[in-house]
């Protein structure tokens, strides 16, 4: 083997893997770990499901009632609420990005955000 | 020597990528940036999208547009004019033109699927407690009553005023929402947007391509898990509206499972084979309309329908766990669900 090819396999090997880390860094907002929490049109939280600890907390709509969201192992629902129809907790967990949560009653939704880190 | 490495090794690279990142060029980043709406109304959640420059004032007058129709269609609102045809005691009401024109498609409709949409219904979806959540289970004689005012084609119209029987009651629910999405993709396009999409209560419609060019991708729902998605298909400016057993129903004790979509037959839910039909069109009132009507004909109408009008799609999803679509969208339907997916047969 000359020199000129042990070079040249060097090469393709190093910017091969400087390729693959890239597209790994890129992809990473594409898995959609992030989630935002909408009332009326406002984000109130924007979250990192990845990043999260479990915790519980409670929205409070200002013309009345309460959503308590729960974030556990990685997985957001709503895990109770003074809502009639109780639709909200009904959904569960929060699977797909086109099956959001929502609390009608309290214009409440959680949904998977596009936008990772940094918004 | 080595500038030939180099220059190999460039070459490698970008091969690699390019294959990554080959699309969104070409459009400048003012038409790519999109807004979003979250609107409460109709009893649903709707989300608008809409790209471009002009997205914020279209997405305004598109939320005050829905708050109109949402007067003007309200079953519950008494200042509708859906209630006042539904309180007039057999005499005539003035409504405005959506209404009207709502109600001569719902005719027309109830002619073309002899019966299966009918929005004389309403009273026996009353007595089902299906319009305020307090279900149950009418008793026979109750709904043999109800149904003598079941007809749809007695409901007469005239210009702008409607006149129903004394007993007779409507409901425009089955075509609302149908006729809201395109009421919503024609503000966009007065206030110069040509991009965007709406998400309306599981369904959706779509005003163009996406501003990169590429087609819209829209999920269709589960009807046996309904938390996920079932299939994912492709769409460019068309509507895809699915009506399914699984969006209202409640439980009796003894296990039953009694869904909003009722048979206009008999008074009971419609339970034909389907538990879900999509239908894919260009205007959203019509497949609105149709997916209510097909899910109460059930496979063999829909099948029939669609060779008397191939200019609609249909996904049908049937109670043993079969999807059939039609051959219009076999190039972008994309099955993600366990079940099997055929082409429909039309011949």
């Amino acid at each position: 083997m000359t020199k000129g090819v042990k070079l040249l396999i060097g090469a393709v090997l190093l910017i091969f893997a400087a390729a693959v880390v890239l597209a790994v860094i890129g992809l990473k907002p594409s898995e959609s770990t992030w989630v935002e929490i909408v009332q009326n049109n406002k984000v109130i939280y924007k979250l990192d499901l990845s990043e999260e600890k479990d915790r519980t907390f409670r929205i409070d709509y200002p013309e009345g009632g309460w959503n308590e969201v729960q974030i556990k192992d990685g997985h957001i629902c709503i895990a109770d609420a003074d809502c009639p129809d109780h639709t909200c907790i009904k959904t569960g967990e929060l699977r797909s990005e086109n099956i959001p949560i929502v609390c009608l009653p309290h214009k409440l939704v959680i949904r998977f955000s596009e936008e990772g880190a940094g918004k | 020597m080595v500038k030939k490495v180099f220059a190999f090794a460039l070459l490698i690279s970008g091969l690699i990528f390019s294959s990554g990142c080959s699309e969104e060029k070409a459009v400048s980043e003012a038409d790519m940036s999109s807004k979003s709406r979250d609107v409460f109304a109709m009893d649903t959640f709707m989300n608008i999208k809409a790209y471009g420059g002009n997205a914020d004032i279209a997405l305004s007058e598109a939320e005050k547009r829905i708050l109109q129709l949402e007067d003007e269609l309200s079953v519950t609102s008494e200042t509708s004019d859906v209630w006042a045809v539904d309180h007039s005691s057999g005499t005539a009401v003035d409504v405005s033109d959506d209404t009207a024109l709502i109600v001569n498609k719902a005719i027309e409709m109830g002619k073309k699927t002899n019966g299966a949409l009918d929005i004389t219904l309403y009273p026996v979806l009353k007595e089902w407690g299906f319009t305020t959540g307090e279900y149950k289970v009418p008793d026979d004689n109750t709904l043999k009553s109800l149904l003598k005012n079941v007809d749809y084609s007695k409901v007469s119209i005239s210009g702008n005023k409607v006149t129903l029987p004394k007993e007779t009651e409507i409901d425009l629910g089955a075509l609302a929402k149908g006729y809201t999405g395109d009421e919503i993709m024609k503000t966009m396009e007065e206030n110069g947007v040509s991009s965007a999409i709406v998400s309306l209560g599981g369904n959706v419609q779509a005003l163009g391509k996406k501003p990169d060019g590429s087609n819209w991708k829209v999920a269709v729902r589960n009807p046996f898990a309904p938390d996920t998605d079932m299939c994912i298909i492709e769409i460019d400016d068309k509507a895809v509206i699915t009506s399914g057993n699984y969006e209202r129903y409640f439980t009796t004790d003894d296990g039953n499972v009694y869904w909003h979509i009722l048979d206009p037959d008999d008074g009971y839910p419609a339970d034909n084979g389907l538990v879900s039909v999509t239908v894919i069109g260009d205007c959203g009132l019509d497949c609105d309309a149709l997916s209510t009507a097909l899910f109460v004909e059930g496979y063999d109408g829909a099948v029939e329908f669609l060779r008397s009008d191939p200019s609609f799609d249909l996904i049908l999803v049937t109670d043993d766990m079969k999807i059939f679509y039609s051959g219009g969208i076999a190039d972008s339907f994309t099955n993600i669900s366990g079940m099997e997916a055929e082409v429909i047969a039309l011949d």
